[in-house]
């Protein structure tokens, strides 16, 4: 069951930002642990569906940790406190230090960022998008990305089994892979350009060149107070970082 | 109401298309466009839509009268360019395939059908009053909530054609509006522009063959390789002779040059295909990969992916032609895809021209199996027509040279010579079925496996094909195809197996050989 | 005038402050961090860096699209969706086969070579904007990518499609330029973390005692060279392959002959001539 939504996804988005600046700001282990423990993972517990944020992170910055530690951890020229000489690698102190704190980092990163794209419902931004008065192409062009994607995937499934059908066979080499690329991408890009050149007859007759505000079928999910919490958010973070940069050694 | 009156009409240095062609649509008024491919009957609905191609190259001398206002074009660059928003406030346009017309970006049918007025800036309450009453009209009041992007095909239709009536216009235009749809979904659709009509809406369809049944008082315009071939109403259409241009009457049977029906089987025949106590599941209950989605579009909601197959037996001979039907997810798809690899047996077991289906990959049994998918435009990717033929032969192990020779002489047998250059995607819907056919003939596997085959043909093509598969059958080849066209299935398949939720219905097909 | 009419009107025009503005943070992030910043990553993990990383390159990437949306016709807008959906899409597959190339610019080089430079510089950034949804480690690379649609665009533009041997030495060029400016942002926001194989390369050369940021470049030389040699391949075997309507309906693609001879006009004694009627086909 999706988490009810109390704030516009524009107020979401806006204080999962800011909370990744202050991480990269205060630029303290401390820090970042603290709102990875008491920030990150609250709200993904809370979010409704734990399970599918929590794995899409751990899919998303799992391998990026480990291969980030083997290469900080074994490959760290400038480290001095060497813990393991294995020949060409090394294993320093700085090197593993140096991987755990750009781990965490990441981990924050991709875990507020994550936690709150997934709980944020498109629609409603592009709707919030419109009622703001935003760009009406940026609009559209967001929103129709979004949209096509589950959308081109299927499409190359399908085309992949039609070329299969066909005789393709992908072997294991790379001139086959590249083959089978191609010959799986050119009816997929010619049907979804036959669909755009298709599309950009209906966006003309549907007056999507009209001057003027759009507006939106669904509600407004923004109120004037939001708007005035995100610029105190905006103000509070930029001058507290001002202070912080400064103040600190 | 309007009044289109076509002087010539030319794509780049093509022909010229639509000489001395007009046509008046008034209110309530319901006209037939019916052409076979080629018949210029796309080139009509668009001129009528306001699209006269001057940006992308094409000439169109002519003028078109839109309530009194008229709009004279010369075929010149300093013609009048249309202005396609105040245009289809007054006279919508559907174009063929409800996919491009979805604005890809509304997760809800409701959205999407006000994403017109919305872009003209329709204040929100006004907006919801505007889609609850169009929604109504074309009873989609239920679907409002759905995702326009997982509809059947019928709903998908209604969906755009909602998105196009919503300012109310005067004409409506569509063109095939009712191509790979089943009677249930064309219902709904005809009901849907019946109620347009009712409300004083101009409607025009362009059909590839006259239909069987139309609304009272229907016109008829037909057009034969971009000429007027008659003009009046349906009644006298259907006594006028048109099936000489290759305009026929839909559900008529398909007339094959070659000789009647399929020749009787030999009881001795070796079998080419069995399938035994077949059972199958899709993966994912939320549409997954779902290759039999009913046309082409995204699966029906309700049930995606179609239904799985239990306990299914078939068997054909060499010889033999065998239609599958049965109702949209009633597994059709789903067990031709097992004939050729596309999907693999959960239980049970399948064997084709000799060869059990294992594990092998799907693509080393094209040799033995052809496929004709619905959608044939997944299925091409060269740059011409000669090379998308050659490619079969070439992937069976040809040499380059006997492979175009092979082609060539596929290409001519069937009529096509003269399009070998050409890029499989300039042609017509009609003709790119028939290049994809060209493929399988080609290739010459002993198996035929055809998904939908007539869907969207015209009268002359759906003919060709019949004979194409009784030859295949005559020279020892087995044919299974999944149609919903009962006339084709009638005139050309030994049996027909009937299926209903993934099983063999028994009773009235006769069991397997 | 009729009111069906539209009377000729002139484009609008691009907004050039932002279009030039984008461009110079972009530059000055990039000057920045490679002359300023390079000693602060042996110490310590780098605040500022990571900042500036971040503000500027995002910023820069957010001017360049509000600069030049504006500017595009429907029909370039139509394709952009469809590019950025390919690249992610393709993305996506490359990165969890954990390759050494990314095949996540196939759709900005698409849309750049049939639409333009400035289509596919925005293509480019929102495309990492949007992906950044799904991944948002994709999120701060979006001015490399908005540099390489623009780049992109350029080459066709001066001809780099007319030719098939001429594509892969244009992506040569554009992929170097642009792991010089990927290379910066992975070092100062991730500590160069990245791929299994994009990693292996980097470890070579910090075996060798390379700093981090040059070991990096190093890497994003390679890998982004081979990566957009590749890209540039496929694309160029894709727009062959387009039936010649298809090309002809982008102005841009058209009034440069992107592709040569192969749009500019009908191929001689082309069965194009064929009455075309109802096509699902780009007529």
């Amino acid at each position: 069951m999706p988490r009810r939504r109390i704030y516009d996804p524009l107020t979401e988005l806006l204080a999962a930002v800011l909370l990744v600046v202050l991480v990269l700001v205060v630029n303290r282990w401390e820090f970042s642990l603290a709102v990875l423990v008491l920030g990150v993972l609250p709200a993904v517990l809370l979010s409704g569906r734990p399970r599918q944020i929590g794995l899409a992170i751990a899919l998303v910055t799992g391998p990026l940790l480990v291969s980030s530690l083997l290469l900080h951890g074994l490959f760290f020229p400038e480290g001095r406190t060497v813990l393991a000489d294995l020949g060409i690698a090394r294993v320093t102190a700085e090197g593993l230090s140096f991987a755990a704190l750009m781990g965490l980092r990441m981990g924050v990163f991709s875990g507020v960022l994550l936690t709150a794209a997934m709980t944020l419902d498109v629609p409603e931004l592009l709707a919030s998008m419109t009622h703001r008065g935003w760009n009406r192409k940026l609009v559209f062009v967001v929103g129709s990305a979004v949209g096509l994607i589950p959308h081109v995937a299927l499409r190359g499934q399908r085309i992949t089994r039609a070329q299969q059908a066909r005789g393709l066979v992908v072997g294991r080499g790379p001139l086959s892979r590249f083959r089978a690329l191609l010959t799986v991408l050119t009816p997929l890009v010619i049907g979804l350009l036959v669909d755009a050149s298709e599309r950009n007859r209906m966006l003309e007759a549907r007056g999507f060149s009209s001057p003027g505000v759009r507006t939106s079928y669904l509600p407004d999910t923004d109120s004037p107070r939001q708007r005035l919490v995100r610029r105190c958010m905006v103000a509070a973070v930029a001058v507290f970082s001002t202070v912080w940069l400064v103040a600190s050694p | 109401m309007i009044t289109l009156e076509s002087g010539s009409f030319a794509y780049d240095d093509g022909p010229t298309l639509l000489p001395d062609v007009t046509l008046a649509v008034g209110p309530g008024e319901y006209v037939i466009v019916a052409g076979a491919s080629g018949s210029g009957k796309t080139t009509l609905a668009r001129l009528l839509a306001g699209q006269t191609g001057g940006d992308a190259g094409s000439s169109f001398r002519g003028a078109i009268t839109l309530d009194g206002e008229t709009v004279r074009f010369d075929g010149a660059s300093t013609d009048p360019r249309i202005d396609a928003a105040a245009w289809s406030a007054r006279v919508a346009y559907v174009a063929q395939g409800g996919w491009g017309q979805l604005s890809m970006m509304s997760a809800t049918v409701g959205e999407e059908i006000a994403f017109g007025p919305a872009n003209r800036g329709v204040p929100a309450g006004e907006l919801r009053r505007l889609v609850t009453e169009v929604a109504a009209a074309l009873r989609l009041t239920d679907l409002l909530h759905r995702d326009p992007r997982r509809l059947s095909g019928g709903q998908l239709q209604r969906t755009v054609i909602a998105s196009a009536v919503v300012q109310r216009p005067r004409v409506l235009v569509l063109d095939e509006p009712f191509q790979g749809l089943d009677d249930d979904a064309a219902q709904d659709v005809a009901a849907a522009l019946a109620g347009l009509r009712r409300d004083g809406t101009g409607v025009v369809v362009c059909e590839p063959m006259l239909p069987r049944t139309a609304p009272q008082g229907a016109r008829v315009l037909a057009l034969a390789e971009g000429r007027r071939v008659f003009d009046g109403p349906l009644v006298e259409a259907r006594r006028a002779g048109l099936p000489r241009y290759g305009i026929g009457t839909a559900g008529d049977p398909p007339r094959p040059e070659q000789g009647a029906g399929p020749a009787p089987v030999d009881p001795s025949a070796p079998e080419l295909v069995a399938v035994a106590r077949v059972s199958f599941r899709h993966a994912h209950d939320g549409g997954g990969p779902a290759g039999d989605a009913p046309d082409g579009h995204a699966p029906d909601g309700g049930r995606a992916g179609g239904a799985g197959l239990s306990g299914v037996d078939l068997s054909v001979r060499a010889g033999e032609i065998v239609a599958v039907r049965g109702p949209n997810g009633s597994g059709k798809s789903t067990l031709l895809q097992h004939l050729n690899g596309l999907h693999r047996a959960d239980a049970g077991a399948v064997t084709v021209g000799g060869l059990p289906i294992l594990r092998q990959p799907t693509g080393t049994l094209a040799a033995t199996v052809g496929y004709l998918f619905q959608d044939t435009d997944q299925q091409l990717f060269e740059r011409t027509v000669l090379r998308e033929v050659a490619y079969g032969p070439r992937a069976a192990g040809l040499a380059k040279d006997d492979a175009a020779r092979r082609a060539v002489e596929v290409l001519e047998a069937m009529g096509l010579g003269s399009l070998a250059r050409s890029h499989p995607y300039e042609l017509g819907f009609v003709q790119r079925r028939l290049v994809a056919v060209a493929c399988l003939l080609a290739t010459g596997p002993p198996v035929w496996v055809l998904d939908e085959p007539t869907a969207g043909l015209d009268g002359p093509t759906r003919s060709m094909l019949a004979g194409l598969l009784v030859q295949r059958a005559g020279e020892g080849g087995a044919v299974v195809l999944a149609t919903h066209d009962a006339s084709f299935a009638d005139a050309v398949a030994h049996r027909t197996v009937w299926l209903e939720a993934g099983r063999v219905r028994t009773g009235d097909a006769a069991p397997g050989a | 005038m009729s009111s069906l009419t539209l009377a000729p009107t002139a484009r609008q025009r691009p907004r050039r402050l932002l279009i030039g503005l984008g461009g110079a943070l972009i530059a000055a992030t990039y000057l920045f961090l490679v002359t300023v910043q390079p000693v602060e990553i042996a110490g310590g993990v780098g605040s500022a860096a990571s900042l500036v990383t971040l503000f500027g390159f995002l910023g820069g990437g957010a001017l360049l699209v509000g600069g030049i949306l504006p500017m595009l016709s429907t029909s370039s807008l139509v394709v952009m969706p469809l590019g950025i959906a390919l690249n992610i899409a393709i993305g996506q597959i490359a990165g969890s086969l954990g390759m050494q190339i990314y095949l996540d610019a196939i759709g900005t080089v698409l849309v750049a070579v049939l639409a333009g430079p400035a289509a596919g510089a925005a293509t480019g950034a929102l495309s990492n904007a949007i992906w950044g949804l799904f991944n948002p480690f994709a999120l701060p690379f979006a001015a490399g990518a908005a540099l390489i649609g623009l780049l992109a665009g350029l080459a066709a533009r001066y001809g780099a499609f007319r030719r098939v041997y001429l594509a892969p030495a244009a992506g040569l060029v554009v992929g170097a330029v642009g792991g010089l400016v990927a290379a910066p942002v992975a070092v100062f926001m991730f500590g160069a973390a990245g791929t299994f194989g994009t990693n292996a390369i980097i470890a070579v050369f910090r075996s060798m005692g390379d700093k981090l940021l040059v070991a990096a470049t190093k890497q994003g030389l390679l890998s982004d060279s081979l990566d957009k040699i590749v890209v540039f391949v496929i694309v160029a075997l894709i727009v062959y392959a387009l039936p010649p309507r298809a090309v002809r309906q982008f102005p841009f693609a058209r009034t440069h002959r992107v592709l040569g001879q192969r749009t500019a006009s009908e191929p001689a004694g082309g069965p194009a001539a064929t009455v075309r009627g109802d096509g699902a086909g780009i007529a």
